[in-house]
């Protein structure tokens, strides 16, 4: 609006000033040339005054020529000659006539009138213009204008010679219409003749003008030889007066006028002009100030409108440069000022949003990005996982190296954090060593996944001054949709949940409300499992696999029993998971090789070579020490790869299959052999599972318990065993319970089984007895040979 | 304004010349009003007495480079005057003049009729085909006359014994001057002068002469 009105006001200023101007102009002018047309025009007159009075003049000689002419003619004079009065009317009349005279008159030497042409004359008249005759006598002829009769006459008076004057002869002319109509045409000018008698009115004899303004010329006419201005009928004349004759108290004047009107009619067609071009340039003029006021309020608009989106934080938008003008200087210096607030405001906005120390987001920042990804979690139900994650025992780092190690130590913990992650997903720092990552996408699959990262990106020891230095970390995990609703709530859960696996000494545990609800059992199960690790609480047991085709029995499958001092047994399906979600099944999966291995090693020594089967966890898969310790152990206890067998469940190879898959090849390098445990509870696809290196599949309790009630259970088990044929795989079934599902199984083709109807997981020293009665009774597959095992 | 003086001497060469013993002459002076010696007037005497007898001598008025020759020819009444056209191109000779209006249209050489001209006064002349030509012939009804020369000096000889009237005339003159009376002697010449008052006509310049 302003801008707008500011290019009104160039508009108006400009156009304003113009017609001022142009108005002034035209004023001036008018004045000028009103002023300059009358004075032309009393120029005109003077001059038509001459040339009117020489054309008079020219008129008389000619007359007077014509007269002498005719007075010269031979018969003519004799005529005048024979003295006879009628001849010489005649004669007079007849010559007259042939110069268009109006009237002749006739005077002897002694001015008595003889004749005239118009009326007879009295006798003794005397001829009424003697002075002329006298004029005459001097330069041979005479002219003037006087009134015969009450008209003007232009009258020439010549002698007649023969050869000397016998007599004068006098050639009137009558001053009419056409006679002024003929002035008029050669003078240019309004011509009058007029005559008073005395201070009389005037008589108006002939004009050019329209007879309307006769009467009121004789009425207006004084005696003024200057030039005035006379309204005759509406229209200003400037009026001459030219007195041609006066004699006695007769006067016969011409009057020349010029119309005002005329006479300004070229400077009227000038000022038309004028006005035509001033309203032309005024014209143009707005227009111009228009594209004018345009080219400045154009782009000040444009820069407005790029300053509201720098005031909404819109940065993309900048001033149009390019032009060489002051506007264009203008928008170069708003484009570095853009530039300026920009820069200051990224960095203000880093400060606020940035952990300096770090570089890595900060609290409020995490808090905007959880919230950002809360919100799209609710419309596209993708799970949010939240960590909170603190590094163990770095308060006595900083004490003993100094705060500038400690810093060091928090900027490269955070350079691996932030190097383990996508590009989508978020590590911050909230202050001291405490992190918080979020994975907006994924669910607990990516955050298992990023908290095995974690664990491998920490368990490298950092060096600062030389000086190594171990780390490792609590994480706390939260999921959100879950138990808490927004980001505030997720973030206490995570935190809670990150003291929970500091306090059990776990590398992570994910939030459950009994944390807050005072029921500590499976937290005390932690600390508990991690106290029967170490004080051997646990003891692995062996059950035994048989062959379905020779009913021979050289395989087990090693699994871990913990014997709890207060609480007795504790079943595997309560604690494996358990520790499988707090990292823990590392240390457990740790122990079980070693003693599983020690074991096949005293067998082996004994000649007793057992293949035994271990489970594996994913997270054991995910770390890469898996083959190194198995290669260590198998070395320690001097037993062949080939009698151990790693049993790993798809879930646990789909987490992460490229490192599954590198980390089962390493392990397939060493001989050791793999097998797909729980094969059909896993979504893997076959394309996948045929590029592992394994050797066995097993088929899961769950299909192998029903299967001899359950059609569909069956015919899964027949397919699978098909499909693991056709794969080139062993096939082992677990779970056989019952003599009925042994048989099927064998008459299905499965190659191995196992199952409390073959014989329940064993200490080393009952099944060693297992295995002699077994190899006593010629290790056959009879119905009563099982019984009885199981008897005992 | 005329003054008169009257000379009386002998003039024995005017007798002898004559060859008649009773004869006298008249010595006419003529001047203008500036005292100028004026040419061409007539000077004639009126005898008081018997009419002089005889015929009158011709007049001979030449036309000359488009002009008469001389101004002014004076004849007696009765005389033939001839008008010899000198040039070669014709002339066309009038006059209005009361005392003898004629005209001899256009000629050349010289007419074979003279004009006679037998009324006293002045008769002038003009020529139709040129305007500027102007002459006079002054007719007086006495032999006695005589032409001022250029000095303005005329003698009329020859006259008898007796009284006379002498006058004046001159194409110019406004008004004649009184006649002065003579009382010629025998062998005796009479002096007599005239002051003239003369007005020159218009001359009509001659457009190509």
């Amino acid at each position: 609006m302003v801008l707008r009105s500011l290019q009104t006001r160039i508009i108006f200023f400009f156009v304003l000033l113009l017609c001022a101007l142009q108005g002034i102009a035209l004023f001036l002018m008018s004045a000028a040339n009103e002023r300059i047309a009358k004075n032309q025009i009393a120029q005109e007159l003077v001059v038509g005054e001459r040339v009117f009075r020489r054309l008079l003049e020219q008129n008389s000689q000619q007359l007077g020529q014509a007269a002498a002419v005719l007075a010269a003619d031979f018969a003519f004079r004799e005529a005048i000659a024979t003295r006879d009065e009628g001849t010489i009317a005649s004669v007079l009349g007849n010559h007259g006539r042939r110069i268009n005279a109006n009237v002749v008159m006739l005077a002897d030497l002694d001015k008595k009138l003889l004749a005239n042409s118009l009326h007879t004359i009295a006798q003794q008249a005397a001829f009424p213009f003697p002075e002329l005759v006298e004029s005459a006598q001097q330069q041979g002829r005479a002219s003037d204008t006087v009134l015969i009769d009450g008209r003007p006459y232009q009258v020439v008076v010549v002698p007649v010679l023969a050869p000397i004057p016998i007599a004068w002869v006098a050639m009137g002319f009558v001053i009419d219409d056409a006679v002024v109509l003929d002035l008029q045409a050669l003078s240019g000018l309004q011509v009058s003749f007029l005559s008073r008698s005395g201070r009389g009115n005037w008589t108006v004899h002939a004009s050019t003008l329209p007879p309307a303004s006769r009467g009121e010329l004789a009425d207006r006419l004084g005696a003024e030889h200057t030039t005035v201005t006379l309204p005759l009928a509406g229209e200003d004349y400037e009026t001459r007066l030219s007195i041609l004759h006066e004699r006695g108290d007769i006067q016969i004047a011409a009057v020349l006028q010029r119309s005002l009107k005329e006479g300004l009619a070229p400077f009227n067609r000038l000022r038309d002009t004028l006005i035509a071009l001033a309203l032309a340039s005024i014209a143009l003029s707005v227009l111009g100030s228009i594209l004018i006021a345009r080219g400045i309020a154009g782009p000040i608009n444009r820069l407005a409108g790029v300053a509201r989106k720098v005031r909404d934080g819109d940065y993309s938008q900048k001033a149009e440069t390019g032009r060489s003008d002051e506007i264009g200087d203008f928008a170069d210096s708003f484009n570095y000022m853009l530039e300026g607030i920009f820069e200051r405001e990224s960095k203000i906005l880093r400060l606020a949003y940035e952990d300096t120390l770090t570089g890595l987001p900060n609290r409020a920042m995490f808090f905007n990005r959880l919230e950002q990804a809360i919100q799209s979690s609710r419309t596209n139900s993708d799970p949010v996982v939240v960590m909170m994650m603190d590094l163990n025992r770095f308060k006595p780092i900083n004490d003993s190296l100094g705060h500038p190690v400690g810093d060091q130590v928090l900027q490269e913990v955070a350079r691996r954090l932030r190097e383990l992650l996508r590009e989508s997903e978020t590590v911050a720092r909230f202050g001291g060593d405490e992190f918080a990552v979020l994975l907006p996408t994924g669910g607990m699959p990516r955050g298992r996944s990023v908290v095995n990262h974690i664990e491998q990106a920490l368990a490298t020891p950092i060096l600062t001054q030389g000086q190594p230095i171990d780390l490792s970390a609590s994480i706390g995990i939260a999921v959100f949709p879950g138990y808490a609703e927004d980001t505030a709530t997720l973030i206490r859960h995570a935190d809670i949940a990150m003291y929970v696996a500091k306090r059990n000494n776990a590398s992570f545990i994910t939030y459950e409300p009994d944390f807050e609800q005072g029921k500590p059992s499976q937290l005390s199960l932690l600390g508990e499992l991690r106290s029967a690790v170490e004080e051997d609480q646990l003891t692995l047991y062996y059950q035994p696999k048989v062959n379905l085709r020779s009913g021979a029995s050289d395989s087990v499958e090693a699994l871990v029993r913990w014997v709890h001092p207060k609480r007795g047994f504790v079943s595997p399906i309560d604690f494996i998971p358990f520790a499988e979600k707090t990292g823990y099944i590392k240390a457990v999966t740790r122990w079980v090789l070693e003693r599983a291995l020690s074991q096949c090693g005293e067998w082996h020594m004994r000649g007793l070579d057992v293949k035994i089967s271990i489970n594996m966890s994913a997270r054991d898969l995910m770390g890469p020490d898996l083959p190194r310790v198995v290669s260590e152990l198998t070395a320690k206890y001097k037993i062949p790869a080939q009698l151990v067998c790693l049993e790993i469940t798809e879930s646990a190879v789909m987490e992460d299959p490229t490192r599954a898959l590198e980390t089962l090849e390493r392990l397939h390098k060493l001989g050791i052999r793999l097998s797909i445990d729980d094969f059909g509870t896993g979504h893997s696809s076959l394309a996948y599972i045929r590029k592992l290196p394994v050797k066995e599949m097993k088929i899961g309790r769950s299909f192998v318990r029903n299967m001899v009630a359950d059609k569909d259970d069956a015919v899964i088990v027949r397919s699978t065993i098909e499909l693991g044929h056709n794969m080139g795989l062993k096939v082992v079934a677990e779970g056989v319970e019952d003599h009925a599902a042994l048989m099927l199984l064998t008459r299905l083709g499965c190659d191995e089984a196992q199952g409390y109807f073959i014989a329940k997981p064993l200490p080393p020293d009952e099944y060693e007895a297992w295995l002699r009665r077994r190899r006593a009774i010629g290790e056959k597959l009879t119905e009563s040979g099982f019984i009885s095992d199981l008897k005992t | 304004m005329q003054t008169i003086t009257r000379f009386r001497f002998l003039s024995l060469v005017a007798a002898t010349a004559c060859g008649i013993a009773s004869a006298a002459g008249v010595n006419s002076s003529v001047t203008d009003a500036g005292g100028a010696p004026v040419a061409d007037a007539v000077v004639y005497a009126f005898a008081l007495g018997a009419k002089p007898e005889g015929s009158p001598r011709p007049g001979i008025m030449d036309q000359v480079n488009k002009e008469y020759l001389p101004l002014v020819v004076p004849v007696q009444v009765g005389a033939a005057v001839t008008f010899p056209n000198k040039d070669n191109i014709r002339h066309h000779v009038y006059s209005f003049s009361a005392a003898k209006p004629f005209e001899l249209k256009l000629y050349s050489g010289t007419p074979a009729k003279p004009v006679v001209f037998d009324k006293p006064g002045p008769v002038v002349l003009g020529c139709n085909i040129h305007d500027w030509m102007l002459g006079y012939i002054y007719v007086v009804d006495t032999p006695y006359f005589a032409k001022t020369d250029k000095t303005g000096s005329a003698r009329i000889d020859g006259l008898p014994v007796g009284d006379y009237q002498l006058r004046i005339w001159h194409p110019y003159m406004k008004t004649e001057p009184a006649p002065i009376a003579l009382k010629l002697a025998d062998g005796q010449a009479e002096n007599a002068s005239f002051r003239l008052e003369l007005a020159p006509p218009q001359k009509v310049s001659p457009a190509n002469r």
